[in-house]
């Protein structure tokens, strides 16, 4: 019972680690979706958004305002500058560039990584800044079957139940709305979305504004984990064996895809570290990702055709 | 038809450069409401930068364009498409993830009008907005006899019948001005045969203005009402078909001279 219950701790913590790797991967997938781009910029926005967020937060909270108030007047703030990062990537950044090839676009995106890197610290500052908006201690779970119980953090759920709302929210957005079906068709060709009368600016900056917040609740939980520092872009690094195994263009598959990275590599760690001397978590994912992309290169759930990339 | 024929769209002297290659030089000419009007020419004579001046891909440099008495600065391609333009492109532009219900589908797009939050979650006004538009696609999909392949997706179909989702999308925009470059290209006899009654079907049916770019010359004297020549980038005549067929500028040009 102690084997199983360690087990199913390692197992759990693993899972809802994922999720937040699925979050980030989620943006990637929103923009790859609707433009056929890989958005190298995504990590940067995690960063922006968390540090509009929580500078704007403290700012408010050192003037006298009740917590509730200045988080929900953080969140706003901080999803007016992201739209204000989609306009301007839209505007000056992909717009010159419709009906240019993929590679030209994705070039494009590491080059707005850099200026919304530097952007970002210019204006809100480059130290690392500690962001409380979920409760960060512990439940135990399940004493009664385990010895000792199971240790759950109640970040990690939390992370779990929003990342749960998003995917359906996403999902029914592509799924159900013309706007929906309207980025699906910029994706597959430019030039034929706009004769069907779809402005492509404007679906543009809908989805670089939706891959936007994405990113924001991504900073929220992510921050409040780790304090919101500029390491948090190398988040995207992670999210890219996510996307791998779940597939580019695959909203369940970017969840799928996390959960699976999130749980291999602690379970790695616990279990196969011992044997080849531990350190495995920061490898592993990137392993499993080779492994998939030998067998199934269009990943768990990706469309067939991507000769994009 | 009334007696005197309406021009729904003009071409005034209009003048198209890609840096230093001129790509149209001073072409006039109109398409009258109702009729099937060709486009043709060697080559490079320009037809294709016409049609996307026409739609607003291009934008000339001089000249004007004038559609339904409104003449324009700069449109831009959607815009266009919500004035009535809707076209099909040369190499097919299908969607090619989707169904071909979905590419037709998007032609329904400008005409959808229920709030977000409802299409999100399907009820209410939403529902009877999308049931409407699926009816009017399935009716276009049943015209065009391609009720077979509705839930196929479109990179799966063969050359001919992606062509024919591409002219089922653009019809289910209802658009006022066709706009068909080269819709029978690359096609065998009898889809050529299909194609050629579609657009006549086309015409008939819904009224629907035609504006058609195309090189088979027994394909563009059936059709057509009037015929515009381009060579160039110039226009070199301008009128029925047999009147074009026995100008002696088209015959050298292009038609060659008879053995």
């Amino acid at each position: 019972m102690q084997e199983l219950g360690s087990f199913l701790e390692v197992l759990i913590s693993g899972l809802l680690a994922g999720v937040l790797y699925s979050l980030v991967a989620l943006g990637f997938v929103l923009i790859f979706k609707a433009s056929g781009v890989f958005n190298f910029a995504q990590g940067a926005m995690v960063l922006l958004a968390g540090l509009a967020l929580v500078r704007c937060l403290d700012f408010l909270v050192a003037r006298g305002m009740p917590f509730w108030a200045a988080v929900a007047l953080g969140m706003i703030f901080a999803a007016a500058v992201m739209a204000i990062c989609a306009f301007m990537v839209e505007r000056y950044v992909l717009g010159p560039l419709v009906n240019q090839n993929a590679l030209t676009m994705f070039m494009a995106t590491i080059g707005a990584t850099f200026v919304i890197e530097g952007v970002a610290q210019m204006i809100f500052g480059s130290d690392v800044y500690p962001l409380r908006l979920f409760p960060t201690d512990a439940w135990i779970a399940g004493e009664g079957v385990f010895p000792g119980g199971i240790l759950i953090n109640k970040l990690d759920v939390w992370g779990g139940v929003i990342a749960g709302l998003l995917v359906v929210a996403l999902a029914l957005f592509f799924q159900h709305t013309k706007t929906g079906r309207a980025l699906r068709a910029v994706a597959d060709d430019h030039a034929a979305a706009q004769s069907v009368g779809i402005p492509i600016a404007w679906i543009w900056f809908v989805v670089w504004l939706v891959a936007g917040l994405v990113a924001l609740v991504a900073a929220a939980i992510w921050g409040t984990k780790l304090g919101v520092q500029f390491s948090i872009t190398f988040l995207a690094l992670k999210a890219l064996p996510v996307l791998i195994i779940g597939g580019f263009t695959s909203v369940p598959g970017a969840i799928v895809g996390g959960l699976i990275v999130g749980a291999g590599e602690k379970l790695a760690e616990v279990y196969l570290g011992p044997f080849i001397g531990g350190g495995i978590e920061y490898w592993f994912a990137y392993v499993l990702a080779l492994a998939v992309l030998m067998v199934r290169p269009q990943g768990l759930y990706g469309e067939k055709i991507i000769e994009r990339i | 038809m009334s007696d005197t024929p309406q021009t729904l769209l003009s071409v005034e002297n209009v003048t198209l450069k890609f840096g230093g290659v001129t790509a149209i030089s001073g072409v006039s000419f109109d398409i009258r409401k109702g009729e099937i009007r060709a486009i043709i020419g060697p080559n490079g004579a320009g037809k294709t930068s016409m049609l996307n001046c026409i739609n607003g891909f291009y934008h000339p440099q001089e000249g004007r364009i004038t559609y339904k008495g409104e003449t324009r600065e700069r449109m831009r391609p959607h815009v266009a498409a919500s004035q009535g333009i809707a076209r099909t492109f040369q190499n097919v532009a299908l969607f090619r993830g989707m169904t071909t219900l979905d590419n037709i589908m998007t032609g329904r797009t400008l005409k959808m009008k229920a709030n977000i939050f409802w299409q999100m979650l399907r009820i209410g006004p939403a529902l009877k907005d999308e049931i409407q538009h699926r009816e009017y696609c399935e009716e276009i999909i049943d015209f065009l006899e391609i009720e077979h392949i509705r839930k196929v997706p479109v990179g799966r179909l063969p050359y001919g019948l992606q062509k024919r989702v591409e002219l089922a999308r653009a019809l289910a925009m209802q658009p006022d001005l066709l706009l068909l470059d080269e819709p029978m290209a690359g096609m065998n006899l009898e889809e050529k045969q299909d194609m050629c009654r579609f657009i006549l079907d086309v015409n008939k049916t819904y009224g629907t203005t035609i504006a058609l770019i195309e090189h088979d010359m027994g394909v563009v004297m059936d059709l057509s009402d009037r015929v515009v020549v381009l060579e160039y980038g110039r226009k070199i005549a301008d009128g029925t078909p047999d009147e074009v067929k026995s100008d002696q500028k088209v015959i050298d040009a292009y038609l060659g001279v008879p053995h």
